[in-house]
């Protein structure tokens, strides 16, 4: 069966849920895809807050903050490979995307005055970072759901998208699997939204839920789109040793410091000004610098220590973590400090979309972190992302509603056609007879990428973890599931997953060898320095006869030049 | 030590339990037992998973016979006895398969949900009644330029509440829940209550004739297991005892 709807957003999380009621506010026909129930997106999880430059709270000097300063910070952050159109847009409308969320009865952390709390955040001039205690993810899903609930928005949950459909060049629609009957249904649409989220789950230390496996991306490159800066690959500083679960930054902005095994704040000798609040990039390299060198504690991770915080600041401020550190770790953060490593946590690059969202297949957009606008170039800012989601989800459907009044859809020929090409594919899938266990070889991509792809990168480990890539993709056309039904399949869709993730793992790896220089996340020890003379440019990657090829476009520049970081 | 898991699939006259060894390691969670089995001895086996980090409320299930999340629950804290919940028994609860707690973690669907394979259930029931509610912010003024003020300490009552994940833990341990399919449950109460609550709320009191019903707050016996068993520290017992007292107080009033 097809079924019919003007605009198809796949993914429901923040970003989804919040393009989906800027459409169905204008009385268009919008629905949502996604593998899971919206509320167990992984946005739901994430803890700090959203920057915005309310400037309920004052800089230390006194000063108020502005969009401008916002700005600045973030195409710093970047290593100036943010397109600064973007990144000024993004700020610009962060106020009201904060605001607008406390008028649809988000709950918000406040000052005393009754004011949005912000808290600062690494590599921010200010305390801009609004947050609901360590709980803003959750507070923001729920808000959003209790909309998308009321206004009865169609949510197909529990489909796995398996592609996009393109008819004369443009997407128009996509194949879903519904996990619970094992059909594959036909979607057709005037537009379709990627709001799909990271891919962190190709490496095998990440703070990203288990089902954030870079499908969209995939799904996307696939189809024809893209793909842009994938080999930046933001490394979170604090995750709770052995589980990486993500203990916010909030936890420092609060006052939190890390100590290595000697108990020495080893930040101050990475970043004298900025010590623990430094940019993320900067401090998880100082991290695994310490742990390399000895000074970390057995089995590879330093301390945060929030005791000095005291007991109630930490039950206010930092409950969630509390209990996160209560909970995986045996740690109560009130008595001991908590043990972190740096692990994988934010895709910065992806769907190569221009500042509307729109990628480079018509009827094709994407917003969020799997889309690259760029917002974040090479570093994201803590608390940039939560904010780029519902900016940019109400941006991008803004754009969408302008440009499918000039749509007329194809008939259903295509969609047919699609659905009939997916259940071959499935079909022969589960037919194979491949004995090789399906989550092994997934364990190998997961080592490869966290061992030649990781926080330190050199040419010849990443040689060699291609050539890994490349026999893993291999190895995965001859493998199947061993479960062979089509109702309730999980292990289908784990195998489904690992397909798109090799993809990725490929980008990520052809991008990341052929930027010979160090930026951001991005961190060569062959190349240290930044160059700006040769790679001051996004890498995209794009797929053609099924084979990958590597090209670049300039970065938008603006007001801020170039410099070196300081923090 | 083994996992003892109930598996059903469309088709099957009734459930059966399979019994699968492995080797538990400090800290392995239930979430990880069941990828293990999963992965290395039956990818047929069917369960809901996200986050593993105790916010997504995607894996709730009846663990040793009581409602709990299973990325947060430890296999050897089960073997050692030390999670015990004292929670008043309820049929759902009962003796299904004999099993040796000090040796078996015994793993089954959610009670009170219509099963769709294995640990899976269908929560559309649960969100219905949430969906019942009305569960959507309404102020008592007109859109003002900047943010409604609160006060801090308005917003500690209010999370109490707002941190509900809806992870259908506390339905599934409602002994009314079970006798009573249409009662709307803890969890849509916990959730009517935080709007009642929110001094920004225009409705205030009225908000909570949404549910002044015999299958709403009058259906409540006060049992309290939805408040022992909830993962993140919600307690819908509470929440209903006040609206209850509320509504009493409201009829005594207009009488």
């Amino acid at each position: 069966m097809i079924r019919h709807h003007d605009v198809l957003i796949i993914g429901g999380g923040l970003t989804g849920l919040r393009a989906a009621l800027r459409i169905s506010d204008t009385g268009l026909n919008g629905a949502i895809v996604s593998k899971v129930h919206p509320l167990r997106s992984h946005s739901v999880a994430a803890q700090g807050g959203m920057n915005a430059s309310l400037g309920n709270v004052k800089g230390e000097d006194g000063t108020t903050d502005s969009w401008k300063s916002h700005a600045r910070d973030t195409v710093a952050g970047s290593d100036y490979l943010a397109d600064q159109d973007a990144v000024e847009r993004m700020c610009g409308e962060a106020p009201t995307a904060v605001i607008e969320l406390e008028h649809m009865g988000m709950v918000w952390s406040r000052l005393d005055n009754g004011k949005i709390a912000q808290r600062p955040f690494g590599g921010a001039g200010f305390p801009r970072t609004c947050y609901a205690a360590d709980r803003t993810g959750h507070n923001a899903l729920h808000t959003l759901y209790e909309r998308v609930s009321e206004r009865e928005i169609p949510v197909y949950e529990d489909f796995f998208v398996t592609s996009l459909i393109t008819n004369d060049g443009s997407c128009v629609g996509c194949t879903a699997l519904e996990l619970t009957t094992g059909h594959v249904h036909g979607f057709m649409a005037n537009a379709v939204l990627m709001a799909t989220g990271g891919f962190g789950r190709i490496f095998n230390r990440s703070t990203n839920a288990l089902i954030n496996t870079g499908d969209g991306q995939a799904l996307a490159l696939r189809a024809g789109a893209l793909l842009k800066d994938m080999e930046f690959v933001q490394f979170h500083p604090t995750t709770l040793y052995r589980t990486n679960i993500l203990i916010t930054e909030g936890a420092r902005g609060e006052g939190g410091i890390l100590l290595n095994q000697n108990g020495e704040r080893f930040m101050e000798r990475y970043a004298p000004k900025s010590i623990d609040l430094a940019p993320r990039d900067v401090v998880a390299r100082a991290i695994e610098r310490e742990i390399a060198d000895g000074r970390g504690f057995d089995g590879g991770y330093v301390h945060l220590d929030l005791r000095h915080l005291g007991a109630d600041r930490i039950r206010e401020r930092l409950p969630g973590i509390r209990q996160i550190a209560m909970d995986f770790a045996g740690v109560d953060p009130i008595q001991d400090p908590v043990p972190i490593q740096p692990g994988q946590h934010y895709s910065m690059g992806g769907i190569d979309v221009d500042i509307n969202g729109a990628s480079t297949l018509p009827g094709l957009y994407a917003a969020g972190e799997c889309a690259c606008v760029s917002v974040h170039g090479a570093n994201r800012l803590g608390g940039n992302s939560l904010v780029e989601t519902v900016v940019f989800g109400r941006l991008v459907a803004e754009k969408i509603i302008e440009d499918v009044a000039n749509i007329t859809p194809p008939d259903d020929a295509p969609a047919k056609a699609a659905v009939t090409s997916v259940n071959d594919r499935i079909d022969g899938i589960l037919r194979r007879e491949g004995r090789e266990r399906v989550f092994m070889i997934r364990d190998m991509m997961t080592d490869t990428m966290s061992s030649k792809f990781g926080i330190f990168r050199e040419k010849q480990k990443m040689q060699e973890g291609l050539g890994e890539i490349k026999k893993m993709q291999e190895r995965v056309s001859h493998a199947s599931p061993q479960n062979k039904e089509r109702q309730l399949n999980q292990a289908l869709v784990r195998f489904l997953e690992l397909e798109g993730m090799l993809l990725l793992a490929e980008a990520v790896a052809r991008g990341a060898l052929a930027r010979e220089e160090s930026r951001g996340s991005h961190t060569r020890t062959d190349y240290p320095e930044r160059d700006d003379l040769n790679f001051l440019k996004h890498t995209l990657v794009g797929l053609r006869d099924e084979t990958m090829y590597v090209s670049y476009k300039p970065v938008t520049l603006g007001v801020f030049q170039p410099r070196e970081r300081v923090y | 030590m083994h996992l003892k898991v109930y598996r059903y699939r469309e088709g099957m006259a009734a459930p059966r339990y399979d019994t699968f060894e492995l080797v538990s390691s400090p800290g392995m969670t239930v979430l990880e037992a069941l990828f293990h089995v999963h992965e290395q001895l039956d990818d047929s086996l069917a369960f809901h998973y996200s986050c593993r980090g105790a916010v997504c409320g995607t894996c709730a299930m009846l663990i040793n016979k009581v409602p709990r999340l299973a990325c947060r629950t430890q296999v050897e804290s089960l073997l050692k006895g030390d999670l015990k919940v004292a929670i008043a028994p309820y049929p759902a609860i009962g003796e299904t398969v004999p099993w040796d707690p000090e040796k078996e973690v015994l793993l089954e669907p959610l009670p009170h949900l219509p099963v769709i394979k294995d640990l899976i259930v269908d929560m559309d029931v649960f969100f219905r009644f949430y969906r019942f509610i009305e569960p959507v912010f309404r102020p008592s003024d007109a859109t003002p330029e900047k943010e409604r003020r609160m006060d801090p300490a308005a917003v500690t009552k209010l999370e109490v509440y707002t941190n509900c994940i809806l992870c259908a833990a506390c339905s599934a341990a409602c002994p009314v829940e079970g006798q009573n399919p249409e009662y709307i449950g803890p969890a849509a109460l916990a959730k009517l209550y935080r709007f009642h609550i929110d001094p920004r709320e225009a409705e205030g009191a009225s908000r909570l004739h949404r549910a002044d019903i015999p299958n709403g707050w009058w259906a409540c016996e006060l049992y309290g297991n939805c408040s022992r068993v909830c993962p993140k520290g919600v307690p819908p017992r509470t929440a209903i005892a006040r609206a209850v007292a509320a509504l009493h107080k409201e009829k005594n009033e207009a009488e």
